[in-house]
């Protein structure tokens, strides 16, 4: 009681603090539409360069050569030729969609009609929708090279037939021609001469899939501004220091649990309604602005979790920096600087993806990246909370700690 | 009368620093005891450790019969705080603050409308009680101070400088109040303060704190005695023992001393530093407690005019509580 009593007057003080509630509520919404929009308007702008595929010629007979020529006519993708370990090179670097390999003898097989296989590799972090591209135009030019095969064998026969036939019999009528052409039209489509085979190196290539840009901008921005909160919770507990209340809660009949949990607690909703503040915009406010939509209806359950456990950890931020900072500068100033610095390196700004590949593993030094990372498994990639139990779970780890710092530190006689 | 609050060897230290150094008193029931000393005496440590705001170092006191170390909760609820800073929360109103005051100490619904009402009675405050704190003029917001502190109706009362920066009018009512919830409800009141005439205008007994010790303990009668008449600064041309023996034993002449002096300054080149029979600013002062101030005047007058010593400054002190601190301590109160 006395704890839900220091909630409600820290909530009715944020509430009459219109600077805060700004910062709080509208600056996040601002920020999402100025990242979505411009991002979104990025993708729709700027033509899409074209695919790679490397292309790895073990045959180099005729027909080998016209499948290369073929699939680089069709236009919608670049072809690259490579050795078998340029090719492998590349697409560990992620530089190609994936790798065209086609077998020695594959000229003279398909010139007896012998079934061939060609094997597609794609990159592990490759995009499934380049991928899926390039394996239908590969599909495409496949089964054209069969069907054509199979009518040349098919009228190459015919014309041996009726060279054999006496003159005044016609081996071949109209009608007997179309049934033979139906025929290894049929066959080409059953049986194809020219197989592709789909090679996925692994399961996590579908998980690293890049995520739409503009809808990484939500999640990002809630962490960041879930995280801001924080100082609001160190403000605070400054502020009643400074005018003195703090002593007089002190003296009062209550414990220090029961005083440090009611100075978080105001934390903790504001972080849970913000969570919903944005989401809600990031759903239907985007959909209405014709903007791609948050998909929170794939995972509201594995979303209220995180929302949980990113509002706890924030409100055990706040009391770690209020445990720590002595003065109002440092409040403002360092905890400003660490609590945007930390989003920055966290994924909050910069898409993880993009921040992975020059960073490495340094982002996971703050909570910011797991919180990042679960929510874009979550909503971008469509993951199940499973998959990201390891994420919450060092959220959760982060919470304990920055608990812990704040309970050790946490100075009540001053 | 038992004692609701007893002291016994406070002590306080910061590492080296020792800024209580082992006090002990008590306050009986319904008194109000005054704490007085200048700023940095230690006096709102020593409450500080009564109220369980810091923990003594060593010593212990004991609060309605509990103990402060080891039964802090009664304890707690025994006493109110005000605190010398305006703690209240300014974009609050005055009810909202005294709600959430009342509601830390377990009050609620009936009672809780109830005391809050009653303490925006004490304070004069209930036509302006939904206006928020940071309107308030600095003596409005010292009384909803106070109210807050009272709302839970504490047994004992510790007010820490309560009339800092306050009007006249507002210091007035804020006695009034002190002196209407002692008399009418018995309540006990420990009252700090580094000004004289509140400790002497309210207080039953006070202790007078210096550097962390208390220096002298009596009811405000018997510590005015202290100085008899009260105490005359001499400012003379010369001086020595045999002058300081004999203006000793003048008639109605407690005592005489000379005030130490600070070193002078080195004189201007070609200068003399002091002329003889001229006074200046570092002449030497006797300090003269007098058993009745106006003979004690007269007759060092006389004694000095006899033996040709120039007078260069007179400062008469009627006797009062600075005037006992400035005799104890050699410093004023407000230094």
């Amino acid at each position: 009681m006395k704890t839900l009593s220091i909630t409600f007057k820290d909530l009715q003080i944020f509430f009459k603090d219109r600077g805060t509630l700004f910062q709080l509520f509208i600056l996040p919404l601002l920020f999402i539409l100025v990242f979505s929009g411009a991002l979104n308007a990025i993708s729709a702008s700027d033509a899409p360069a074209l695919p790679i595929l490397a292309v790895v010629d073990l045959d180099g007979g005729a027909t080998a050569q016209s499948l290369i020529g073929d699939i680089a006519a069709d236009g919608s993708l670049s072809v690259q030729p490579c050795t078998i370990t340029e090719a492998q090179s590349q697409l560990d670097q992620n530089k190609v969609v994936g790798v065209l390999t086609i077998p020695a003898g594959f000229t003279t097989s398909v010139q007896q009609s012998t079934p061939v296989t060609l094997d597609f590799t794609t990159g592990t972090k490759a995009d499934p929708q380049q991928v899926e591209a390039i394996r239908l135009v590969l599909e495409s030019i496949a089964a054209d090279m069969t069907l054509e095969s199979q009518i040349l064998a098919s009228l190459q026969q015919m014309g041996e037939m009726q060279a054999n036939a006496p003159e005044q019999y016609q081996v071949f009528t109209t009608e007997r021609i179309l049934a033979q052409a139906h025929t290894q039209f049929e066959n080409a489509q059953v049986r194809p001469l020219i197989n592709i085979i789909q090679s996925v190196p692994n399961q996590e290539s579908e998980q690293e899939a890049t995520p739409d840009l503009s809808l990484s901008a939500i999640p990002g921005f809630t962490v960041l501004f879930v995280f801001l909160t924080a100082q609001t919770t160190a403000r605070s507990i400054y502020e009643e220091k400074k005018i003195g209340s703090f002593r007089r809660l002190v003296a009062a009949p209550l414990s220090k649990v029961e005083l440090l949990i009611g100075k978080i607690m105001p934390n903790f909703i504001t972080g849970l309604v913000q969570i919903v503040v944005i989401f809600a915009f990031g759903s239907l406010g985007m959909r209405l602005l014709g903007l791609t939509p948050l998909p929170i209806e794939k995972a509201p359950i594995g979303t209220i979790l995180i929302a949980i456990i990113l509002a706890l950890c924030s409100s055990a931020f706040g009391i770690a920096i209020a445990a720590i900072a002595r003065t109002e500068n440092q409040i403002s100033g360092v905890s400003t600087l660490l609590l945007w610095g930390m989003g920055l390196l966290g994924g909050s700004l910069i898409p993880l993806f993009v921040l992975e590949r020059f960073l490495g593993p340094i982002p996971m030094i703050v909570p910011h990246y797991w919180a990042n990372r679960a929510l874009d498994d979550l909503l971008i990639r469509g993951l199940g909370i499973g998959d990201v139990a390891l994420d919450l779970g060092v959220l959760l780890g982060f919470c304990l700690l920055f608990f812990g710092v704040g309970l050790w530190r946490f100075d009540f006689e001053r | 009368m038992p004692a609701i609050l007893e002291v016994d060897h406070l002590v306080k230290k910061y590492g080296d620093f020792e800024a209580v150094k082992g006090i002990s008193f008590s306050v009986e029931e319904g008194e109000v005891f005054g704490l007085l000393g200048p700023n940095g005496a230690g006096k709102t440590q020593t409450i500080s450790m009564l109220t369980g705001v810091i923990p003594p170092t060593e010593g212990t006191a004991r609060i309605g019969g509990y103990d402060i170390r080891k039964e802090s909760d009664q304890v707690k609820k025994i006493n109110g705080l005000v605190p010398q800073d305006l703690a209240l929360y300014p974009t609050l109103s005055a009810r909202a603050n005294l709600n959430f005051f009342g509601r830390i100490y377990g009050l609620h619904g009936r009672e809780l409308k109830e005391r809050v009402e009653d303490v925006l009675r004490i304070v004069a405050l209930t036509e302006r009680a939904d206006q928020v704190v940071d309107k308030f003029s600095g003596g409005m917001k010292r009384r909803v101070n106070i109210a807050a502190g009272l709302v839970h109706q504490p047994r004992l009362l510790f007010l820490d400088e309560p009339t800092v920066g306050v009007d006249p009018q507002s210091r007035n009512h804020i006695f009034e109040s002190v002196q209407r919830l002692n008399r009418e409800r018995g309540m006990s009141v420990v009252y700090t303060s580094h000004y004289m005439e509140e400790v002497e205008t309210l207080c039953n007994r006070a202790a007078i704190i210096d550097e962390g010790r208390i220096i002298a303990m009596d009811t405000i009668k018997n510590l005015i005695a202290m100085l008899g008449g009260g105490v005359v600064y001499v400012g003379v041309s010369r001086i020595d023992d045999t002058i300081l023996a004999q203006i000793s034993a003048l008639p109605a002449v407690k005592e005489a001393a000379l005030v130490p002096q600070p070193p002078a300054p080195p004189a201007p080149e070609g200068k003399e530093s002091n002329v003889e029979g001229k006074p200046t600013a570092t002449n030497p002062v006797i300090k003269i407690v007098a058993q009745q101030n106006q003979q004690a005047v007269v007759n060092v007058l006389g004694y000095l005019n006899q033996h040709d010593i120039v007078i260069s400054s007179l400062e008469i002190m009627q006797p009062n509580l600075e005037s006992v601190f400035l005799h104890l301590t050699g410093k004023k109160l407000r230094e």
